[in-house]
Parts: C-alpha cells; structure tokens; sequence
C-alpha cells in the first residue's frame, strides 16, 4: 500500500492552496503535516482521502491513478483509507452506532436489513472490531451513550476509533488532538504508534510542533502553496534544509 | 339503529349517524390522506435530498417556488385537477372524475409541497461534516442520503405530519374532484370528514357538524403520537 499525491495543483477559486506538490504515505510510517492555518492542510488530507479531485496532478493508490479509475474501484480505495476530520461530526445516534457505521457500510444490503431488523427488536449485537477500536482510546465503557452527549474530547476520540474500526491501510488525521487534554492525547498518540506497528500508514496535520516529533517519522511542511521542505523528523527540526522551516518551527515565521 | 351504534349512543347522547355511514366516511377520509401522503413522500425525499446538496443555478428559485406551493389556494387546485381528471384532460382515460383516486391525485398535488419544502430545510440543516464522515467511512451515495435522512429524521417526520395535516383537513379541492359522494347503499364513496362537516354545517346541524369534526381532531391527534413514536423509537438507530 502506498497513497500519493502527485504534483497537485489545487484551489479554491481563483487562489491556489496548491501549486504542485506531491506527498507520500507508505505502510508503517507516519507522516507529520505541519504548517501555518489555512495553508491547506486539510485540504492536502481531502485530496489524499479520494474526496475531492485535484484540478491537476495525481493521486495514486499503490501506482493507479484514482480518479483515472472506475467509480467502483474509487470506492474500494477509498474503502481502504480512514480518514478523521478536524471538526468533530459524530452521528446523531449511540457511540455504538458510529464506531460501527464503517463495518456496516462494507456489509451486503440483505445483511444490513437482518441488522437493523434485529436493532429494532432491541437486540444490538456490538461489532467486536467496533467495541476493540474504541477500547484502544479508553471509551469501551461509553459505547451505549449518545454520541451527542459526549464531551468534545470524547467525541474526537470516537471519530478516531470509527476510523479505525473498519481496519484501514492508511489513515489520515486531522489535528485529532485538538480537543484533547495532555493525558488523552497521550492515549491517542499511543493509539496512532499502535496503528503505525500494525502497518497502517499515517499522515496526520498538527499544529503541536512536540506531538509531530513524538510521533511522525517524516515532517512535510506546508508554506505558501505547497510543501518546502519534507524530511526525516529529527533533520526537519534540528537541521532544516530551508531556513523558513526554521523560523516556522522557532514561532518567528511572520506570514 | 343498529346493535352496534347503541353501544356508541349513551357517550355521545343521541348519535345522529348509522355507524356503517361514520366508518365509511373516516376510512374515506383515512385513504385519500394516508395514500396521498404516502406517495407524495417517496417523491419529496428524494427532490429534497437532491435539491438540498446540490448546487445549481436557479436554485433559490426552485426554493421560492416549492415554499410557494406550500400556501397554493387548494380550490384552484381542485380545478386543475378536476380539468386533468376529465374527459378532455390527460388523465381522461383513467375516468377518475368523483373518485376517492380523484381526490388522492389533488392531496397529493397539495401535500407535496409541503412535505418537500419542510424536508428540504430538514434536510439542508444536516451539517456538511456528517455527510463527509459517512463517506469517508466508505459510504456510497446512497448511504450518504440514508444518513442525512436519519440525522433528519425529526425534520422529515414534521413535513410528513404537516403534509398529512393539509391532506386530511382540506375541504375545497375534495369537494371539487370528489363531489362529496354518498353511494346508494348509504356508504361514502367520496365524502370525507371535511366534506360531511361541511354540509352538515350549511344544513344547520351544528352539533352533529361539531362531532365529525371532534372525530377530525382526534384522528389528527392519534396519527400525531404515532409518527411522534416513531420518530423517538427511531428503529435501533441508537
Ligand atoms: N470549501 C472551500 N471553499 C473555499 N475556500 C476554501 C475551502 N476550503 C478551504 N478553503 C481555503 O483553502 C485554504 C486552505 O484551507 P485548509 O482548511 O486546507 O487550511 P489548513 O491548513 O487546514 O488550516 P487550519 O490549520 O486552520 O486547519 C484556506 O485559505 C481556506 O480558506
Ligand atoms: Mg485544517
């Protein structure tokens, strides 16, 4: 498994965010994603998650161009990736419900139906990977509650462990500890090296220059309309090749 | 009188009505409304699923002119339909003119808009984000509007009451294309709780006019709590 993104070009209107860059994920890595607000770090996710197509350039899973590919084989793709979004939006439904929304999409329509049928009958049978992903962020007690009930910390926690419940290849994180007070974040960093020892291939957009060093193998940093510099986490912050990174990194960066 | 309308008589005083006649008038009242509202929510989901997510120009156009059909005089309605359901309208061939199928075409005509354009705001309601995390999880389009549909579900189950409400209290436009018809055997073909309200009032019995009409609010009042249930027991989606 490898996902790519090829010399991108994209924007929104007549700005560009991004004017050819290119960002790998390959199994068993994390990639950190750093850089000033609204440089498009989300956006650099979205185009990896298969969401939106660039305006130019390629994204590839495993060699194949994704949107050159059949719509079916687009969602297989997309299948294999798990994405959580900056701002948390949990189902309107119990924390159970959510973690399992990933597996039951995947499931046949005749399954689905026997599913929900024996839902209405009250007799909901957890998903054992479903109850497992949310066990591994500390919220295996929580899984009968209403999502919209839960503290917003709580909440980022599940939508990390609904992505995580469908075992994806690649999973994309944005700014996932944003809400998250020291010792959860703990938790989750602990859950994202987890995941990354299992295989799975990480790129995650952090504005917590530490939380990038604890966990990322790689750092792209993201200036102006694309990555300047990408590197080796300890080279980008001790010994950065472009002396922006430096001030970007030291808090000096005026932009 | 019947056996069976005795056992009603000591609630009601004098019960004006043989029971088979009441019961043929709310079963008539029950399936032009239940049919039409029926229909016209499995059209209306899916305009308003498309309309609420898609951009395109004209669009706060095509709002306007649904949240206009929402107050559309039903009489005029009536008329269209009426025309369309006689020998010189398109629908003609079907000989639809003074059936309960009549007034089914006219409620549906009427109730569309309104389950359209409150679903619509329901539906529009529904944040972005959620609609993203469903098809992020690997959703499909399709399970991307199930999603929408259940996050608003309570949106939706207030178009569907509203629609049913305009459909079950209308009197103008069943009056047109029904004809408030009794048949011989002295059941309703076409006369509706509405309708009989109507012309029992213009022949000056009030109370018996006041009794449908307390029959009218309570059939309301039930279907209310019912798609009220529904909606809190909401299907193992918890
Ligand atoms: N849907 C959109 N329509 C128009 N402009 C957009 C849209 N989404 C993002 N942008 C713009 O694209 C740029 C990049 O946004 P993006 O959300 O990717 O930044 P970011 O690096 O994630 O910022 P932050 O750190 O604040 O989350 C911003 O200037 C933003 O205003
Ligand atoms: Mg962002």
């Amino acid at each position: 498994m490898t996902l790519a993104a090829r010399d991108v070009h994209h924007g929104y209107g007549d700005d560009p965010v991004f004017d050819g860059t290119s960002l790998s994920v390959s199994p068993g890595e994390v990639v950190a994603i750093i850089g000033p607000s609204g440089v498009g770090k989300s956006t650099l996710l979205r185009l990896l998650a298969l969401f939106d197509r660039p305006d130019g350039g390629t994204v590839e899973y495993d060699g194949e161009d994704v949107w050159n590919a059949s719509e079916r084989r687009r969602l297989a793709y997309r299948r294999r990736i798990g994405m959580v979004f900056q701002e948390t939006s949990l189902f309107d439904a119990s924390v159970r419900r959510n973690a399992e929304y990933g597996l039951r999409v995947r499931k046949s329509w005749p399954d689905r139906l026997r599913d929900e049928l024996r839902g209405f009958l009250g007799r909901t049978n957890g998903t054992v990977d479903a109850v497992e992903a949310l066990e591994t962020v500390g919220l295996a007690e929580k899984v009968d509650q209403d999502a919209a009930s839960l503290s917003g910390g709580e909440a980022q926690r599940v939508a990390f462990a609904r992505a995580l419940a469908y075992d994806p290849e690649v999973l994309l994180l944005d700014e996932p500890t944003s809400d998250l007070d020291p010792r959860n974040t703990a938790v989750l960093e602990d859950a994202v090296l987890q995941a990354k020892n299992s295989g799975i291939g990480v790129a995650i957009a952090t504005h917590d220059m530490h939380q990038a060093e604890r966990v990322a193998d790689r750092v792209a940093v993201l200036l102006g309309t694309g990555i300047i510099e990408i590197g080796e986490t300890e080279t980008v912050f001790d010994d950065p090749a472009d002396d922006r990174t430096r001030k970007f990194i030291d808090g000096e960066l005026v932009y | 009188m019947t056996v069976e309308s005795s056992l009603v008589t000591p609630l009601l005083l004098e019960f004006p009505f043989e029971w088979t006649y009441l019961r043929s008038i709310v079963r008539v009242s029950l399936y032009v409304s239940l049919v039409a509202v029926a229909l016209s929510t499995l059209c209306s989901l899916p305009i308003a699923l498309a309309v609420g997510f898609t951009e395109f120009r004209g669009k706060t156009l095509l709002t306007s002119v649904i949240n206009t059909g929402m107050g559309f005089p039903s009489v005029v309605v009536g008329l269209v339909v009426l025309f369309a359901v006689s020998n010189q309208g398109p629908l003609g061939s079907f000989d639809l003119v003074f059936t309960a199928e009549a007034m089914i075409v006219s409620q549906f005509v009427l109730a569309t808009p309104v389950i359209t354009g409150v679903s619509l705001a329901a539906v529009s309601s529904v944040e972005r984000t959620v609609r993203d995390a469903a098809f992020a999880m690997g959703g499909t389009r399709v399970d991307v509007a199930l999603v929408t549909i259940k996050e608003a579900r309570y949106g939706i189950a207030t178009a569907v009451l509203a629609g049913f409400g305009r459909a079950i209290s209308e009197v103008g436009s069943v009056l047109i294309v029904g004809g408030n018809i009794v048949g011989p055997d002295g059941t309703s073909k076409t006369r509706t709780l509405t309708t009989a309200i109507q012309l029992e009032a213009r022949q000056g019995r009030f109370e018996t006019a006041m009794m449908l009409g307390a029959i009218l609010v309570v059939l309301v009042l039930v279907v209310n709590a019912f798609v009220v249930r529904l909606g809190r027991g909401d299907g193992g989606y918890r």
